[in-house]
């Protein structure tokens, strides 16, 4: 009976368990190092709540920086186009506590125009587009692709003549809200009205 | 006649149909000039194609349609064209009612390309309400398997009885035009669906069914009850089949359309006349003369209820479409457009103002009418509380709006228009989300792009040193004076080699999945513009140049300093 728990038993139980942990941590270690990625996948998700305006309001060089920086510990309250909505969607998500907007929110949703007769064909405000939305070339006018524009207004201080203006965006007609008007509802008439019954 | 299926839920509310379905149809006088919307359809506007000053004939030509879902527009009156804005075109008539109408084909030895293109020059639209062109509805057959083509002549609304009169007046016509369309989109039967509150217009079709040629003509009486005229309800009433949530009629093989669309679209090709007039029901306590009239289009809708004798006294509203689903207008300024089905001049007893507002009791009212099944109470709560990811967990997007809900709910709570709002809000975030997103690729493009640019610099600057060094290595053979490392700061240039390695498959694998992705995409939806997945490839292919020229580069100065070595 002694051969039932003899040592070498033991011993190679010991041995094989040990060489498969051994083992397959350093096949783990390995694969993670060989397939290391550098992209965290909540950065991803912050990047997905901010608005996209690339403006650099927060004092980093775009949203995805922003969110790289949020994700590191950086403060929530720091980006204006997003307002207050913003900074509660980051707070869910983080289960942080939302702060009050570090900044003014803009009043409403505007695009940068310039006024082509003033231009100079400088170039500064087509190197500053964070998006690329304002084309035209050395010495030629330049003008903005609304639809690209995201208002960030980083082209307004390099422009040595002053001629970019930040205006309104204008809402196609496609997009239209409509005027919902609470008078005349149709559909009471083959009812007794509430009050009228009660009497 | 065949079995029909059930809806659950549904209203019965007052029908009043008998005051504009006993007088005969007739047709309104010319007008004197007409105001031409760009957009009487769904899809882009139209655009212009006439100046002002221009004469024009009935039938001419005066807008373009701009892109695949849109519909040209045609003058409704023979006259000069006095004005164009931004939104419609104004012609004053001329008072000779002088046609211009294209050249009349027998669709039955027509190709079927032939056919589309006429639908399309005539400017065909849906007369039910949604103004979807017709020819673009008829070109399903590329994409689905269209088996059975429904005439959707319920007409459950109250009020309404334009397409009463029309099956009563041309049910000849209306199923010649359902022939045409069934040859169109490949049908193997048509099913008429039509409410039993319509005797006559029974009555019609069922002589005109048995002459109806090649394809076999069903007719199916249904019972009355409100929205039974919806497609998706009607095609689950006559083929007890469901059309998946946010899924298309196509996709259960099955086409509607209303008989008024029928018809224009028979004229349209054989009679070669654009759709330039259409039947409009004028009713309502306040006219003097209801009944059905073939109204011009453009015509203002203060003329056209002035000859239907409106008292403006007794006048206290004005709809467009039915009182269910229908527009209160807030100007008789406005023209009739091709969607325009029926005008009701209200008086005041006849739909009086709803009472006040109450809260919501959960009844539950609401839920037992809901002929789509869904819970418009907690959609009520979730519309009001903005919590738009609920709403779309509720399906908020399957309500059709019929208005049942608001109709039953003893707290008169304006339900629909809550869901509207709804619904318009969640469209607008959603427009706003894919602008995000499209700035995003647009940034990350442009990050990737400067990088190149860097890279490229770089790679130039190398080769203009590895040009002069020759040169000086001569005259100073000290291998210190190497710049080339000296862009390389790593001490290891072995482990700094197998990174840029790793980066460059990485970036190649990225632009691989990035052809994929869009690849798949334009394979899906070929008419859609993919310009985000375009921009992604392009910021991917950027990444793989940079990744390529420091990998080079590297390459070099590693060659470099193993012949320096020894």
């Amino acid at each position: 009976m002694s051969d039932a728990v003899s040592l070498w038993g033991i011993a190679s139980a010991v041995g094989i368990l040990t060489g498969l942990g051994v083992g397959f941590g350093a096949l783990l270690g390995a694969v993670s190092e060989r397939f290391k990625s550098d992209e965290h996948p909540l950065v991803e998700q912050i990047d997905a709540l901010l608005p996209q305006t690339q403006c650099g309001q927060c004092g980093y060089p775009g949203c995805r920086p922003y969110a790289e920086a949020i994700n590191e510990g950086g403060a929530l309250n720091k980006c204006p186009p997003g307002g207050e909505a913003t900074i509660q969607a980051l707070a869910d998500l983080l289960g942080r506590e939302p702060a009050p907007l570090d900044g003014k929110a803009p009043e409403a949703l505007q695009v940068a125009f310039i006024r082509e007769a003033e231009c100079i064909g400088c170039t500064k405000c087509i190197q500053a587009c964070p998006v690329d939305a304002i084309i035209g070339a050395a010495k030629q006018m330049h003008t903005v692709i609304e639809d690209e524009c995201t208002g960030c207004d980083l082209c307004i201080e390099p422009c040595p003549v002053d001629c970019i203006d930040m205006l309104p965006r204008s809402t196609p007609l496609t997009h239209w809200q409509p005027v919902i008007s609470p008078a005349a509802s149709v559909f009471a008439s083959d009812r007794t009205p509430a009050n009228q019954g009660a009497e | 006649m065949t079995l029909s299926f059930d809806f659950p839920g549904g209203i019965y509310p007052p029908e009043r149909k008998v005051r504009s379905s006993q007088a005969s149809l007739q047709r309104a006088p010319l007008p004197e000039r007409v105001s031409l919307p760009l957009r009487q359809h769904s899809g882009r506007p139209a655009v212009a194609c006439v100046s002002p000053g221009d004469s024009v004939q009935v039938g001419s030509l005066i807008a373009k349609r701009n892109g695949l879902i849109s519909a040209h527009v045609h003058a409704s009156i023979s006259g000069t064209v006095t004005h164009i804005s931004g939104n419609d075109i104004q012609i004053e008539s001329d008072r000779q009612d002088t046609w211009h109408t294209l050249a009349p084909l027998n669709w039955r030895d027509t190709d079927a390309g032939t056919l589309l293109a006429r639908l399309d020059e005539s400017g065909v639209v849906g007369l039910g309400g949604a103004g979807f062109p017709t020819p673009v509805k008829a070109r399903v057959i590329a994409r689905h398997a269209i088996d059975t083509l429904i005439v959707n002549a319920a007409e459950c609304e109250p009020y309404i009885t334009a397409d009463d009169i029309t099956l009563q007046r041309y049910p000849d016509d209306v199923l010649e035009g359902a022939q045409l369309i069934a040859s169109l989109c490949g049908a193997e039967q048509i099913i008429i669906g039509i409410e039993d509150n319509k005797p006559e217009a029974i009555a019609a079709l069922t002589q005109a069914v048995g002459r109806s040629q090649p394809v076999s003509v069903t007719l199916t009486v249904i019972p009355t009850r409100y929205p039974s005229g919806s497609e998706k309800l009607l095609i689950k009433t006559l083929l007890n089949r469901t059309v998946p949530s946010q899924g298309l009629p196509a996709d259960v093989g099955a086409l509607c359309h209303n008989p008024g669309t029928l018809l224009a679209a028979l004229n349209a090709v054989r009679a070669g006349q654009p759709l330039v007039e259409r039947i409009v029901t004028l009713t309502g306590d306040a006219i003097a003369r209801p009944g059905n009239y073939w109204v011009r289009l453009g015509t203002s809708i203060e003329t056209l209820l002035t000859h239907a004798g409106l008292d403006t006294d007794r006048l206290s509203s004005v709809i467009q479409g039915g009182p269910m689903m229908g527009e209160t207008l807030d100007t008789l300024k406005r023209p009739v457009v091709k969607t325009t089905n029926c005008l009701i001049a209200a008086t005041h007893a006849e739909l009086p103002s709803g009472p006040q507002e109450a809260p919501c009791i959960r009844c539950g009212a609401c839920e037992s009418v809901c002929p789509v099944q869904l819970l418009p109470q907690q959609l009520h709560w979730y519309a009001r509380a903005q919590e738009d990811d609920k709403l779309e967990r509720y399906h908020l997007f399957d309500c059709i709006e019929c208005g049942a809900c608001s109709y039953v709910c003893p707290s008169h709570i304006p339900l629909v228009e809550d869901y509207r709002e709804a619904k318009s809000r969640l469209r607008y975030q959603q427009i706003e989300t894919a602008k995000a997103e499209h700035a995003k690729h647009r940034f990350e493009f442009r990050q990737a792009r400067l990088a190149r640019e860097e890279a490229e610099k770089q790679a130039r600057r190398h080769a203009r040193l590895a040009q002069t060094k020759p040169s000086i290595s001569n005259n100073r053979a000290d291998a210190a004076a190497h710049p080339a490392p000296s862009t390389m700061p790593s001490a290891n240039p072995q482990a700094d080699l197998r990174s840029l390695r790793i980066a460059q498959s990485a970036a190649k694998a990225a632009v691989r999945k990035a052809e994929k992705v869009l690849a798949r995409e334009a394979q899906q939806a070929p008419h859609e513009s993919h310009e985000d997945l375009e921009t992604q490839l392009a910021t991917a292919r950027e990444n793989l140049k940079v990744a390529d020229l420091q990998l080079a580069q590297a390459r070099e100065n590693a060659q470099i300093s193993t012949e320096d070595s020894p």
